[in-house]
């Protein structure tokens, strides 16, 4: 399962940012949210999403000995490991990183757009 | 925790700050948002306040529940308005709020008066005075891109003015993004008259929620219902444009200044669907499922290369219609401009409009205003626009607004249509009696949106109607019977929307289905633990609205100002949908009576004894 992102029908509504460290963390921080919205608020051309792609190969966890279907399921990740994502795909604040672990399998972040810009593909 | 965000006390003479904690109290009783800027104002408001002087609070606060999942993200700034010279109050959308009460604050008190120019920076419970002389002379998105560029964070949110407010026309309106305005009574003047170019922030706090689990559960519920009603639908798909349509097609528009209250066929220029070419997207609101407004970008002709959002059918009267122009390219761009400079498009275009009317009428002529003030006339109009952002000219004279009536004299003070000062808007209130009495009785004077009762639009049972508003009510819209009541309604409870920080357009306002006090109730003691019944929340909504009026009362004003333009009373619409419909004084009599009596005012609409005493207000008697 993934999050495929249509950045052309993002609205900015931070929506998701809201709901995803809500649901993992009981509060409302989007610095802590596995995804991030850089809102193009004067601009007016696109409001882009950002998280983890869930690759295949995880060059995040290179180096590491953990399981990676076991790390794949955690929220909050090291930031090494941010560093090492190709992709850019980890939302750093302070100390840790936030990962998107899916919210095992139900996805509250794709449950709150109404855009449509975030859809689940398996 | 909202509940432990702070009030600022910012004072630009000192350059100082104090912060102090919102007693719980305060909170259970004036809520936030609109509610404590009111109650904030009051202690300071009298009818020698000069709203020039540094002694005018600018409060901006953010709703109880902004930057939290709910049903909007505003904020309210208030003062006492240099447009009308009475109460001043705008509610603004955007990022801003929320990203206010991330940073630690709920209310900014700004008073004094900065001797060079200067922005303020407030970062996680910190508040910096900055240097803003490089900021001079921007626009509004301008200087928010310099701000973000001069602080190297792209994520800065700022509330700026324009040259239109460091200008002090005083109809200037504070900007965030490229378009969300503060942008009603002149708010942006009162920044300007402070030496304040800006306020930026960045807030990285978290708010923590009081039960989570449930809060979202019941968050999720509420907004899958709110996304299924029609209205939602339509605004996600059209914004406010589609409401141009309505208004047009029932006669409901202001045209030429209010001469005539439809343009029929030729509205297609303007209709949501003619905006279909330039939109590349819809844009929210901070926390907004709703996303209504457009992305637009023009790719060819006069206007080509113009980028931004809306317009919204607010700009497209007031900048269209009402001066008699149907280009909707130059109203986009005309729009822009006005959010540029920092000009609130509504007043604008009512004081244009005026102007175009005492030229049509032989009262100005070229010599005195420099353009040929023809209606429709869109060169004139643009020049126009930029006379008056620079005070240059005859811009110079109707950047007064209102108060230029004064200056034009020999009876052209009968063609601006205004109430307590304050000009209608893009709208003609003869068919809907309930809109008529909203406007009559707002506290900010003419204003469509202080209650906005449009549920009798709708043509619902009257037993519906009856269920919501405790009373019945007529469901046609041309009737007088119950509107008082209606209007009372909504009164209250737009107070409490702008307290809470929620959005018109998500709660009850063109859907009976749409969230109202329960579902606040609920949202409220979920996120902040704070347990407050509907019955209490109604009384909050009294409670400040009647505060609001006893701000007018200490000015003077009572019930003969609360009245309508001329032109309502006596001028039939002459022609379309609406053609004959006027407001019979006497049946507004009785519909404003209906109204006092609900609030518990006497009939010359002053709050009895009894009602201040019921509210706490006891020491407004
Ligand atoms: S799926 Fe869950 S963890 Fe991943 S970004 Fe969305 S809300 Fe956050
Ligand atoms: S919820 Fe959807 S529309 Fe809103 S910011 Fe996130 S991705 Fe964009």
């Amino acid at each position: 399962m993934r999050i495929k992102v249509d950045a052309n029908k993002c609205s900015g509504c931070h929506l998701c940012e809201m709901v995803c460290s809500l649901s993992h963390l009981g509060i409302i921080h989007p610095e802590r949210s596995a995804i991030r919205i850089q809102k193009d608020d004067l601009q007016t051309s696109l409001n882009t999403p950002w998280l983890c792609k869930q690759c295949k190969i995880m060059k995040c966890l290179d180096g590491e000995k953990d399981v990676p279907a076991r790390e794949r399921k955690k929220f909050i990740w090291s930031t090494q490991r941010a560093e090492r994502c190709p992709f850019n795909g980890l939302n750093v604040f302070g100390e840790q990183a936030y990962h998107c672990d899916l919210c095992l399998g139900n996805p509250q972040c794709v449950k709150v757009c109404t855009s449509g810009a975030l859809t689940l593909s398996t | 925790m909202v509940l432990s965000r702070k009030i600022a006390l910012i004072n630009l003479t000192k350059e100082s700050v104090r912060v102090s904690s919102i007693p719980l109290d305060l909170r259970r009783t004036f809520l936030g948002g609109r509610g404590i800027n009111m109650y904030l104002l009051s202690k300071v408001y009298s009818k020698t306040l000069d709203p020039l002087s540094p002694q005018n609070p600018l409060i901006f606060g953010a709703g109880l529940l902004t930057g939290t999942l709910g049903f909007g993200s505003r904020i309210n700034i208030t003062a006492k308005s240099p447009e009308s010279g009475y109460l001043g109050d705008s509610n603004m959308g955007g990022d801003f709020g929320a990203e206010l009460v991330q940073a630690g604050f709920s209310h900014l008190v700004v008073t004094g008066k900065s001797q060079k120019p200067v922005y303020l920076l407030i970062r996680d419970n910190e508040i910096e005075f900055r240097d803003a002389r490089s900021l001079m002379g921007l626009d509004t998105v301008e200087t928010q891109r310099r701000i973000r560029e001069e602080l190297g964070d792209e994520k800065i949110k700022v509330a700026s003015i324009g040259q239109a407010g460091e200008n002090l026309v005083r109809f200037a309106s504070i900007h965030t993004g490229m378009k969300n305005a503060a942008g009603r009574t002149g708010m942006g003047a009162v920044m300007g008259s402070k030496n304040l170019k800006a306020v930026a922030v960045r807030g990285t706090l978290g708010i923590t929620i009081s039960d989570p689990k449930h809060y979202l559960r019941y968050y999720l519920s509420e907004k899958k219902k709110l996304m299924e009603t029609k209205w939602v639908q339509a605004l996600g798909k059209y914004g406010t444009p589609i409401l141009f349509q309505y208004s047009n097609t029932m006669g409901f528009l202001s045209v030429r200044n209010n001469q005539w209250t439809t343009i029929g066929d030729q509205g297609y220029a303007l209709e949501a669907e003619a905006l279909e070419p330039y939109t590349t997207g819809m844009l929210s609101c901070f926390g907004c499922p709703a996303h209504c407004r457009h992305r637009y970008s023009i790719t060819e002709g006069r206007y080509k290369g113009a980028r931004g959002e809306g317009p919204e059918y607010a700009s497209l009267g007031s900048l269209g219609t009402k001066l008699g122009n149907l280009d909707l390219e130059h109203i986009i761009y005309a729009v822009d401009l006005c959010n540029r400079y920092g000009l609130d498009t509504i007043s604008t275009g009512s004081y244009i409009a005026w102007a175009m009317e005492l030229y049509q009428r032989g009262f100005l002529d070229q010599e005195q205003t420099g353009v040929p003030l023809h209606w429709g006339e869109g060169e004139a109009i643009l020049e126009l626009l930029h006379h008056i952002a620079h005070r240059k000219g005859f811009g110079k004279i109707l950047s007064e607004g209102s108060f230029a009536k004064k200056q034009l004299g020999k009876g052209s003070e009968a063609y601006l249509l205004d109430i307590k000062n304050f000009p209608i808007e893009m709208t003609d209130e003869r068919l809907s009696k309930s809109f008529a009495l909203g406007m009559a009785t707002s506290t900010r004077g003419a204003c469509h949106m202080r209650s906005r009762p449009s549920l009798d639009v709708l043509g619902l049972p009257e037993e519906v109607l009856k269920k919501i508003y405790g009373g019945p009510v007529s469901n046609q819209l041309s009737s007088y019977a119950g509107k008082g009541r209606m209007v009372w309604w909504h009164e209250l409870f737009n107070a409490v929307t702008d307290s809470l920080g929620f959005c018109r357009f998500l709660t009850i306002f063109s859907s009976p289905h749409a969230p109202s006090y329960r579902q606040f109730a609920r949202l409220i003691k979920l996120a902040t633990g704070l347990n407050l019944s509907v019955k209490e929340l109604k009384t909050a909504g009294e409670r400040i609205y009647t505060l609001e009026r006893m701000m007018l009362i200490r000015e003077g004003l009572s019930r003969k100002e609360d009245t309508l333009p001329k032109r309502y009373f006596d001028e039939p619409v002459p022609e379309g949908p609406a053609q004959g419909e006027v407001i019979l004084r006497e049946a507004f009599d009785q519909m404003l009576e209906e109204n006092y009596r609900l609030h518990g005012w006497n009939k010359n609409g002053v709050p009895k004894k009894g009602t201040l005493r019921r509210l706490g207000l006891d020491n407004e008697d």
